[in-house]
Order: structure tokens, then sequence, then C-alpha cells
């Protein structure tokens, strides 16, 4: 028990005289949660909207699909993208592996169906008057899918703060793609893992202070984004 | 030489599944004209209105729109549809103030700001709104919603107006404003297909009916207002 409390306190310190390995690991950890969400709501966000409004004969699998791809364990993004980009990879030649655009791609493919389904699920939710009363108020197809948009705001917002929230605790992806290179690769998350290993508790628990303060600050967002 | 029916309807029908929602063997609608839908729920009027505000494609038949049959393509149906306006039963108003509401088919046109901003500000006085502008539309009563909505109708001067029972559910104060609006459209030039079930809605009995039952067009306009082509040249509305 003494011991816990003693790595508390340490940790405490850490996080108050911000420490430069702690630093540079939630830095790094926003930046790569950052692009990634941006890249995952670029893809995601479109395709909900997609299988959303339209009508085709695989509608239903292709949203099973989509259901699916959100339990994909993270090891297994990391896997498929690392045989992209590793050396023998099609995408060897750009030197990805163990940077943070590595994790960045892991963690969009990661993300990109998380957002598409929340997209889907507040398109679905959505009043079906929208469109047709866009349309018939003279605007184009893109005008109507736009207003739609802009009315399922709350909706697609969440979706985008739900993807930040998977990515930036997540940490096969980082792990497998980027390495855990202390001050380049290392997330919140990666460095939990090692300095947990190396017995160093205090490093661990104030890394996990600041990412549960992250993902607590991601759910209250959500939190009152829905109550709107 | 007589002119080309605002709408003419040739063995149109509207099927949902196996379901048999609309069947008008033929109908012919004028210009400035006033007419009244009426029949059961369910009859249709629904799906009537929406396709004469070409939001649903008929399963069967041609729907001709100033002697033209529509061609049901995104591209070919954005003029039309800047001709005609819809306003559903509940409308649905965007989540944004009156102003913006009322604003919303102009600005989609690319309107200039200040001629936009004026037919706002006319529009919400034709309606009795004046000063509602800054409102959340979503935070007004019923009738004041259904007022909105007919502002935001009307401010895109549409050639064909039409109204799915927008007097239904409505405070006396809303509907009379409503009422005396709609009334006087046809003779600024705008056609009416007003859904209701009121029997006479308008003083002196005006307003040419139109009854719909179980999908199947019952009764044509009245006698006396009857023009437009029909089949085998008969002078008629509709052909029963």
């Amino acid at each position: 028990m003494g011991f816990l409390v003693e790595s508390l306190r340490a940790s405490a310190a850490l996080v108050a005289t911000l420490d430069p390995d702690l630093r540079s690991a939630v830095w790094v950890s926003l930046y790569v949660s950052f692009w990634s969400t941006v890249f995952a709501s670029g893809i995601g966000i479109p395709l909900g909207l997609g299988i959303g409004l339209s009508d085709f004969s695989l509608k239903r699998p292709a949203i099973t699909a989509l259901n699916s791809l959100t339990a994909v364990p993270t090891v297994l993004i990391g896997l498929l993208v690392y045989g992209f980009v590793s050396r023998q990879g099609p995408l060897g030649d750009w030197g990805l592996l163990f940077t943070p655009e590595a994790i960045i791609l892991g963690d969009a493919i990661l993300a990109a169906p998380i957002v598409a389904n929340f997209t889907l699920a507040a398109v679905r939710g959505a009043d079906p008057a929208i469109v047709p009363t866009a349309l018939t108020l003279g605007a184009t197809r893109a005008q109507s899918t736009a207003t739609l948009l802009s009315e399922i705001r709350f909706g697609v917002v969440a979706a985008v703060i739900s993807g930040f929230g998977r990515v930036v605790s997540e940490v096969g992806v980082a792990m497998m793609l980027g390495g855990n290179i202390r001050g380049f690769t290392r997330t919140m998350t990666t460095a939990i893992a090692l300095e947990t290993s190396k017995g160093e508790f205090a490093l661990g628990i104030a890394l996990g202070i600041v990412l549960l303060a992250v993902a607590f600050a991601v759910n209250v967002l959500l939190h009152l984004l829905q109550q709107k | 030489m007589i002119p080309s029916p605002l709408y003419r309807l040739d063995g149109v029908r509207k099927l949902y599944g196996d379901r048999l929602a609309l069947d008008v063997p033929f109908l012919a609608l004028r210009e400035e004209a006033l007419y009244l839908l009426s029949g059961p729920n369910g009859s249709g009027k629904t799906t009537l209105l929406r396709l004469l505000a070409f939001l649903l494609p008929p399963t069967a038949g041609t729907l001709s729109y100033r002697g033209t049959a529509v061609e049901w393509k995104d591209g070919a149906l954005l003029p039309l549809r800047r001709e005609v306006t819809l306003l559903h039963q509940a409308p649905y108003l965007f989540d944004r103030s009156v102003f913006d509401n009322v604003a919303y088919g102009l600005r989609v046109r690319g309107t200039d700001v200040g001629a936009a901003h004026r037919r706002v500000v006319e529009s919400l006085q034709a309606v009795g709104l004046d000063g509602f502008g800054g409102r959340k539309a979503r935070e007004l009563s019923g009738g004041e919603r259904q007022r909105v909505a007919l502002a935001r109708a009307l401010a895109v001067s549409p050639r064909v107006l039409l109204l799915d029972e927008p007097l239904s559910g409505v405070d006396k104060p809303s509907a009379d404003v409503i009422r005396d609006v709609i009334g006087a459209l046809p003779a600024g030039g705008t056609t009416v297909v007003l859904a209701t079930h009121e029997r006479a809605p308008f003083p002196g009995g005006r307003g040419e009916r139109l009854r719909l039952s179980e999908g199947a067009l019952l009764t044509s306009a009245a006698p006396g207002d009857r023009t437009g082509d029909s089949p085998g040249g008969k002078d008629t509305h509709a052909d029963l």
C-alpha cells in the first residue's frame, strides 16, 4: 500500500514539474491521435453519410461489415499495416515504419469505422423530412446533404470524438507501427506499458493520470453534446 | 389555341411494395388556380402532393409539367423543384433562427444577400411574424412554426405551392392567417393545391375540389372551371 502511495506521490510530482519524458509522450499521443482522427473523419463521415442516404442492394451487409470493423483488434490492424509499410511491403520505400506517420495510418484505419458507424447512426436517427424539405426549397442534392450534415452536427461531432477517444487510448497499433521510440514514437499508452514492465510505476501512473484526464475530457464533451 | 396545363398526369400509378397508393388515369391542373385535395387518411393525398413536388417518381405513367414529360433525374428535377414548393403536414424547421429558415431557399439559389433580406422580411410580414427573425425556430408554438414554414415557402416565390393539411392542429389565429395568405396566392399568379379535411376552407366555396379514396381520384374540379386538354379532346380536368 505504501508503495502505491509513494508511486502516486512521485507521479504527481512528475505531472506538476512537466517531466520531459511525460511531456513528450503526451505530445506524441495527442499529435498522432489528432491527425489520425482527422483522416478517419475524412473517410468515416462521407462513408456513414453515403451508406445512410443511399439505397443499394448490399446496404445491410455493408452495415454489418462496418459494425464488425469497429471490433477489429488493434494488433490485427498493426499487423496488417506493418505488412504494407515494412521494408519488404508495397509501401516499404516510403520509410514509414516506426514513425508517427505509421501510427497515424494505423489509427486512422482503426477509427474510420467508428466514425462511420456513429455518423450512420446519426443519419438514421435524423428526421426523414430534412432532405425532402431542403429539396423542395430548391436545394441541389449536395446542398441538401450539407443541410443534413448541419442538422446532425452534434451526432457527427460525437462520432469524431468517439474516434479520437479510441485512438488516444489504444496501444497495439502504436507499439507495432511506432516501435515505442523515446521522444519520437512513444505515446502515453506505450510508455505506460514500458515503464510498468521496467518497474517504473511513477511515470506509468503519471501518464495514466494524464490519459485518464484526456479520456474524461473526451467523455464529458461527448455527454454534453448528446444532451443538446 | 388551348394552352397546355401546368400539370398533366397520364396513367400515373404509385405503388409502395405491392400496395397501390395512387391511381390517377388522367388529371390536368391549370395555372393560377386553387385546388382543394380531400380524402380520408391514407387515401393518397400526400403521395399525390409529393409527386407534384417532384420528390417522388411514379411507378408507372407520365407526369408532365408545363407541357414537358418530367425526367426523373436530379439534374433535370432541380429547375422544376425551384418552381414548386411543398409545405409538409408537419413541416421540418431547421435548427437555426427563423430568419435563416425563411432565407434557406433563397440562399441555395444564390440570391443576393440584400435582396434575400428584403424578401425574408416581406415573407415574415405576410404571415404576421414580423420581428420573429431572430427567434430560434425550434422554440416557436405549433401555429407559429406552421407560419414560419409558410413564410419560407413564400420567400422563394413559387409558381406552385402544394400544402399538406397546413390548417390541421393549428390555433385559430394562425389558421386564419394561413388561410388568408393561401387564398390570395392564385390572384398573384401562384397555383395552389391544398390538401385539407375542411369542407369549405375559403369563403364563398372557392377552390376546385379533387377527391381521393384509397389512392383513386374520384372527382375532378368544378365543371364551371374546366380548361386544359385531355385524351379524346374532352375539356375536363380528370378523366374518370
